[in-house]
């Protein structure tokens, strides 16, 4: 009585084994089939939904399409006429297929502006990766505190420059001791026949009273404090005095005050290091001959 | 025997769910590719969808610098992504793809990167126009003044409190220190060149404080976004557009 069950059992269950194959080949056949024709860069029959046309299986992509709409016509998609769209699509298409030809041509070997170009845009690429890798809080920390000198307000004076007569020594010098208890005045100025010039006396920064009273002068006023004069100073044009009638220091910045500037120099630094690095490999795996007349 | 026919069954019903699920979702993402951007917040299946993904890429990939909930952070001039105030665009979900495609002073080709907020308060306040001049810091002061001024910060009981310096800061405004080449002769602006208003109160870099305006004109700002386009895919940065845009507008129900 047990063999004809047996038998019955056996054969549901090859039934059953034979289902499962066919079902999983089906299957396998058709997650083939799919990622053969619908995957980026082996698309050959469907447009992918993110393009909006394959040109000799080049993607043209949708956003530039649209970008290229609202640029062209200031519209968006959904209120761009048919004709609109049509240029639009047209213009991309010719192109993708006259870059295509340019390939092609190898122009690279013979345009300057396109080897311009792309050595630009090789850079750019490089920098585009830089910028992509966020650092950490401690990395930029770090970074300051490595370059700390380089974070300070700029420097503020408000200074005099008395100019005296190059043969008057003597006036100078008494001008200059006058001036540690009195400011300058037109009557003082008078009674000493010296000028006042006119290239600083208002509040600027460092660097102004740098470009204007040059570096000798510059050097000597910022290390004056506030309402004291300078010992007379000698140069081509007469006698200097200085008086200065506020300093403000540089001030160095804390993190906080600098980190916007220190992200910048850091990404700026980690561009550097990237561009060398790659320039470095390309170097290092090309083969170049230099003729021997240049050795 | 109905045991083996109940765990077939089973499998099958599986298999099925997980295929329906695919296809369903792979339905989805064409159906958003291919919408135009504006008329995805019409299409709630569509707007859910991409909302949901869009958050979880959120969270990995922009959360770090924005804040979990797009809050962002004055303090490093990172914008609020909630209160509806767009740099850059109108704040569309198109306009918003293109920041995320390619990014703000990405170094990518189509990144924003015509306008840099030049630094008056050194020798050389822009690198790329050599004919920009550095302003004193008489200058800044009275610019600052006419900045909060017309931002509605400096008046006691309406009562403005220094209009010498607001009257010299608006004509450095419209004059020698050419602010409204990038801000507009009225000072609004322009998102086509990500030039902040600067007659509201909202401020990208601190709390419009006299000192962070000084700081602000003194040293310049050129904030950064990278562009995602080649990590994230055209789906990934659509989906992630569509959520960003849903911090101001609202999340779907």
């Amino acid at each position: 009585m047990k063999e004809p069950e047996t038998l019955s059992s056996n054969a549901g269950s090859n039934r059953r084994s034979f289902v499962f194959l066919g079902s999983g080949a089906a299957i396998g056949l058709v997650l083939a089939g799919y990622a053969l024709f619908t995957a980026r860069g082996t698309s050959t029959l469907i447009v992918p939904p993110e393009d909006v046309a394959l040109v000799n299986q080049q993607p043209i992509s949708r956003s530039d399409y649209v970008q290229q709409l609202q640029t062209l016509f200031g519209v968006d998609l959904q209120h761009a006429t048919a004709d609109q769209r049509r240029k639009v699509l047209d213009d991309m298409i010719r192109e993708e297929l006259f870059v295509q030809r340019g390939k092609e041509l190898d122009v690279a070997s013979t345009d300057p502006d396109v080897r311009g170009a792309m050595v630009g845009a090789v850079e750019l690429e490089i920098a585009a990766d830089a910028i992509s890798a966020q650092p950490s809080e401690q990395q930029l920390e770090d970074y300051f505190a490595a370059h700390r000198d380089h974070y300070a307000s700029e420097g503020v004076m408000t200074v005099r420059d008395l100019i005296f007569d190059p043969a008057d020594s003597a006036t100078a010098a008494r001008a200059a001791a006058a001036l540690k208890s009195a400011a300058p005045t037109p009557l003082l100025l008078a009674q000493w026949h010296a000028r006042s010039s006119t290239a600083v006396g208002d509040e600027e920064f460092y660097f102004a009273a740098k470009i204007h009273l040059g570096e000798r002068l510059f050097d000597v006023a910022k290390g004056l404090a506030d309402a004291t004069p300078s010992t007379p100073i000698t140069a081509a044009d007469g006698i200097h005095v200085l008086y200065m009638v506020g300093n403000h220091r540089p001030v160095p910045f804390d993190f906080a005050a600098a980190r916007d500037r220190v992200m910048n120099d850091y990404r700026n630094d980690s561009i550097g290091h990237l561009r060398a690095g790659d320039e470095a490999f390309l170097r290092k795996r090309a083969n170049v001959l230099i003729a021997d007349d240049l050795h | 025997m109905l045991n083996k026919t109940l765990s077939t069954a089973v499998a099958g019903v599986c298999i099925c769910v997980a295929g329906a699920f695919l296809l369903q979702r792979h339905r989805l993402e064409g159906q958003l590719l291919r919408a135009d951007a504006a008329t995805v917040p019409t299409k709630p299946a569509l707007m859910s969808y991409a909302w949901r993904r869009g958050r979880s890429i959120f969270a990995s990939h922009c959360a770090a610098c924005h804040g979990t909930d797009g809050q962002g952070d004055s303090t490093r001039g990172i914008p609020d992504l909630r209160d509806g105030d767009w740099l850059y665009g109108t704040g569309a979900i198109s306009d918003i793809e293109q920041v995320v495609n390619y990014g703000i002073r990405s170094y990518h080709r189509k990144a924003w990167n015509l306008a840099i907020m030049p630094a008056y308060g050194t020798a050389h306040p822009s690198a790329r126009d050599s004919k920009i001049p550095p302003l004193s810091p008489g200058n800044i002061r009275d610019l600052v003044a006419f900045l909060r001024y017309q931002q509605g910060r400096d008046s006691v009981h309406g009562e403005v409190t220094d209009s010498a310096a607001i009257a010299r800061g608006a004509a450095l405004f419209a004059g020698a220190g050419g602010c409204y080449d990038c801000h507009g002769p009225d000072g609004k602006g322009d998102p086509a060149i990500g030039a902040p208003d600067l007659t509201d109160q909202i401020t990208l870099y601190g709390d419009g404080s006299p000192e962070a305006l000084t700081q602000s004109i003194s040293y310049g700002r050129a904030g950064v976004c990278p562009a995602w386009i080649t990590r994230l895919g055209p789906a990934g940065v659509r989906e992630v557009a569509v959520y960003v845009y849903s911090l101001s507008h609202g999340a779907p129900r």
